[in-house]
């Protein structure tokens, strides 16, 4: 995670990523409709990636406990939508506090809210966790996710414990989905060549000379922190508005790792490495679930027996590590000469 | 043929190379000095000969047979030892303990508590703390147990980076003495130091580092010449 | 009231042997080896499906299997990942460790396996009008066992000089002649066996195993090690420990809320954290070494 990454404004820095993603959504999402749905699922995924990047890749300190603004976030935007009366009757919700039912509102008022509230609630234990680094940093935002997950997982006056909220409307246009991506792409590349985001970077580069510089590490992780805890709330939203349903479980180590491989995987230190991380473990993942469905890909059959699909993403993230411990961008932000020699 | 054998090494850290072209030789019971300004890479020079860091390109050899790219580990066992910057002991062990992990790097196990006995005798200091955390002695005792930790694996060469450090002048000149001793008794010495007039004088032969090149050689004579010694350490009228 | 400090005690125990693994690999090469608990669970699957040998050939046989994977896993994976950063051998690790899972689950299937092993140790005894669990005495003669003979090993032995002074200084201890591919190559055999023994105590109290057996002793483990200050073996034992009577002392105390208990003891980690960032055992000075 040595890499420099970006210094000064580039369009094709920017517009690269937006044009690659915004052409793999259009092509891929109208194949068909499962299709359409997992590339709806890899545009929250990629939100929760960026939010990573903001953070983890830009300081270089490991976050465990993204999970818990992706959680919040799905929570209150599921619950802010649900219909009245499923939360009011829903069996799940039998325990649930009256006052939570009547609350309401649109989907995107909702998303927004959602956002925000993760953004308090990380910029709130940031304030503390931000004075850590290295492994106890990693422990304590592990921790964090940790309290978050056993706290909604039983507790059933504020959600459904350990059960599903249904019925969560859905956001069936995939552009909107996309709309966001792009928007929170350049949000994330401007924080990463602002003079802020220069200096967290440094920090990554170099914590022992940061205070020497005069620079105050605690302040500059704490606005990446919430920043990311925005983007990782709003990740939850739009997944709860695609699964169409909250679970508490979705946002726990499966989450957590998937998607921190994802940034690894793609280079944490470069925008474009969140991308490629995210595009390249999902359709690895795609491809050979449609083999073990025996599906056809391009007209070839290659069948793989149910279950080895798992395996596969895990030992191609260690061969990739092994291979590349900086992940595939390297630390480099998308820009066309470098596309092309790959 | 000699005992140790650089040339034209090139050493650095990744893309950054600091050693771009150093060569010398050293004879059984003679002497080198090397010396150079902060950070030209005096350190990175011992530490790769020693093997912690690997060598990009020349040659190492150690009683004619290439060490060039050895594990550190390996090397030790070959008969060459480090006393590294700072001494690097260990504060939380013992110094008895410090000295028994001088003695995985012997290559034959048998004499081993001779060798300790040799070290009590060689630094009676070291006996007399012998069970006290190593933390706890002060600078000249804790790099005394640095020099007798790397000798206690009997050496054929024994490289010191910067002896000296932040000891008081009487310690410094004791700490020499004992340098004197070893070398009598056959060990081939490079000394890394800060003092030039001191490993000048103290040397078979002193080699000045500049820009990662061996910029001059000097002898014993140029030490009390102080001109001559400035001209070759700070470079001036280049 | 005795029965649950015994229990306390005993996961305390239990928990600590756990740490001692993760710590003793933390040590010589920075990693958090989060692919422990894989260990555990492969001990674990080897426990229960060789009850019809003699307990003590099982014991062995789980030994030599578990400390086996654990070879591979240094020599195939971690091997090749020497000198890279530590957040990217977590990182590793955590990807090895699916990978096991799935191998598990593949080898195994994903409904668990279940045997009683070492019928005549779970059960009650009668003692001065008390009754105890077996298991729970027996977890803490164990544990007083291995702790005991991990201190000598580390203490008294020249193998455990080198792992302390490895832990220190890598590169100090290397010069000196430490051999590094056979001082990693024991702690990765010593954390296997290790991994043995507290499947061992897990499988009495718990027969069934199932691909992520491992998985939640190790986290807990972890935060042991974080708290009790990872750069030292004696910190990540009283660490583990701590969870151990902590997360006990909650299920003891919360009663019906004992749900939560999980939250207070992360709660409890995240204070101790800020106050001592290095660890309970940390010196306080010491510069982050992760
Ligand atoms: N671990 C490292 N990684 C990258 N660069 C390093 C590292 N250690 C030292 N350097 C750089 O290599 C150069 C040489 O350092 P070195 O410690 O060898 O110098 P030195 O001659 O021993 O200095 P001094 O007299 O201060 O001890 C310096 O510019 C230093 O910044
Ligand atoms: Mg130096």
């Amino acid at each position: 995670m040595r890499h420099g990454g970006v210094t000064k404004f580039s369009f094709q820095n920017l517009f690269g990523p937006i044009i690659i993603i915004s052409a793999l959504t259009f092509f891929v999402g109208r194949t068909s409709a499962s299709l359409q749905l997992i590339t709806q699922f890899t545009l929250c995924y990629f939100m929760m990636v960026l939010a990573l990047q903001v953070f983890v890749g830009n300081s270089g300190v490991l976050s465990f406990g993204h999970g818990s603004f992706a959680l919040i976030g799905s929570y209150i935007s599921g619950m802010l939508t649900a219909p009245i009366n499923i939360k009011g009757h829903a069996l799940a919700m039998n325990q649930l506090w009256q006052a939570l039912v009547p609350l309401h509102t649109n989907i995107y008022l909702a998303l927004l809210i959602s956002a925000i509230i993760s953004a308090f609630f990380a910029a709130l234990t940031g304030s503390l966790l931000m004075r850590l680094s290295g492994l106890s940093a990693g422990i304590a935002t592990f921790a964090l996710l940790g309290v978050t997950y056993n706290v909604f997982f039983n507790n059933k006056r504020i959600g459904p414990g350990s059960q599903a909220l249904p019925a969560v409307p859905t956001i069936s246009n995939t552009y909107i989905l996309l709309l966001l991506a792009a928007l929170a792409i350049v949000v994330v590349y401007l924080f990463n060549i602002s003079s802020l985001g220069r200096t967290l970077i440094a920090t990554r580069e170099d914590a022992m000379a940061a205070p020497a510089l005069g620079i105050n590490i605690y302040r500059v992780r704490l606005i990446a922190f919430t920043l990311s805890g925005f983007l990782a709330g709003l990740s939850g939203g739009m997944y709860v508005h695609v699964a169409g349903t909250f679970q508490v479980q979705d946002y726990y180590l499966e989450f957590t790792f998937l998607t921190l491989s994802m940034l690894i995987i793609g280079g944490s230190a470069s925008l474009w490495g969140a991308l490629l991380g995210t595009i390249v473990i999902s359709t690895i993942g795609q491809l050979l679930l449609m083999m073990e469905q025996d599906l056809p890909i391009f007209g070839i059959h290659a069948h793989i027996p149910e279950g080895s699909r798992a395996v596969i993403i895990a030992v191609a993230f260690v061969a990739v590590l092994l291979w590349r411990s900086s992940g595939i961008a390297n630390g480099k932000e998308f820009s066309i000469p470098t596309f092309w020699r790959k | 043929m000699a005992l140790l054998e650089i040339s034209n090494l090139v050493a650095g850290y990744g893309k950054v190379q600091v050693i771009s072209d150093v060569s010398f030789s050293l004879e059984p019971g003679k002497s080198i000095g090397i010396v150079g300004p902060n950070g030209v890479g005096k350190s990175t020079l011992l530490l790769t000969i020693a093997g912690a860091i690997s060598p990009n390109a020349g040659s190492i050899k150690l009683d004619g047979t290439s060490i060039f790219g050895m594990r550190p580990e390996d090397i030790v066992r070959r008969g060459l030892s480090l006393v590294p910057e700072g001494r690097q002991i260990f504060s939380g062990l013992s110094v008895k303990e410090n000295l028994s992990l001088g003695l995985t790097g012997r290559r034959d196990k048998k004499g081993s508590h001779e060798a300790v006995e040799r070290m009590h005798e060689l630094f009676p200091v070291l006996s007399t703390h012998e069970h006290h955390q190593a933390g706890m002695l002060s600078g000249g005792q804790q790099q005394q147990l640095a020099i007798a930790r790397a000798l206690i694996s009997e050496p054929k060469v024994l490289l010191l980076d910067e002896p000296s450090l932040g000891l008081a002048p009487t310690v410094i000149a004791d700490v020499f003495e004992r340098l004197r001793e070893i070398i009598h008794m056959g060990t081939a010495v490079v000394i890394v130091e800060q003092r030039a007039n001191l490993v000048t004088s103290f040397a078979d032969e002193t080699i000045v580092i500049r820009d990662g090149k061996v910029q001059s050689r000097l002898t014993p004579a140029d030490a009390t010449n102080t001109d001559s010694l400035n001209r070759s350490y700070f470079g001036a009228g280049d | 009231m005795i029965q649950s400090i015994l229990d306390a005690i005993s996961l305390g125990g239990l928990y600590s042997l756990a740490a001692l693994g993760l710590g003793l690999v933390f040590g010589v090469m920075r990693l958090v080896n989060f692919a422990h608990g894989e260990l555990i669970t492969i001990a674990a699957y080897t426990l229960v499906l060789t009850t019809q040998f003699p307990l003590l050939l099982s014991l062995v046989l789980t030994i030599f299997v578990t400390a086996l994977v654990a070879l591979i896993m240094e020599f195939a994976i971690y091997r090749r990942l020497r000198g890279v950063s530590p957040a990217i051998m977590l990182v590793a690790s955590f990807g090895l460790s699916t990978v096991l899972q799935r191998v598990y689950e593949f080898t195994f299937g994903a409904l668990p396996k279940s045997a009683v092993v070492a019928p005549s140790l779970s059960g009650v005894v009668k003692f001065a009008g008390l009754s105890i669990t077996i298991s729970s005495v027996l977890t803490i003669i164990l544990a007083v066992v291995i702790l005991l003979a991990m201190g000598y090993l580390v203490e008294r032995t020249s193998l455990g000089l080198q792992l302390r002074a490895a832990s220190a200084d890598f590169r100090t201890a290397r010069l000196l002649g430490v051999r590094s591919n056979r001082l990693i190559t024991a702690a990765f055999v010593l954390s296997g066996v290790l991994a043995s023994f507290v499947a061992f105590i897990l499988v009495i109290q718990n027969p069934v195993v199932n691909p992520y057996y491992g998985l939640n002793i190790t986290i807990l483990a972890l935060v042991g090690i974080v708290i009790g200050g990872i750069s030292s073996l004696r910190g990540a034992a009283l660490g583990g420990f701590i969870v151990g009577v902590i997360l006990s002392g909650l299920n003891t105390l919360l009663g019906n809320g004992r749900v939560y208990s999980y939250t207070w003891l992360f709660i409890t980690v995240l204070i101790i954290l800020l106050v001592r960032p290095g660890g309970l055992l940390s010196k306080g000075s010491e510069l982050e070494r992760v």
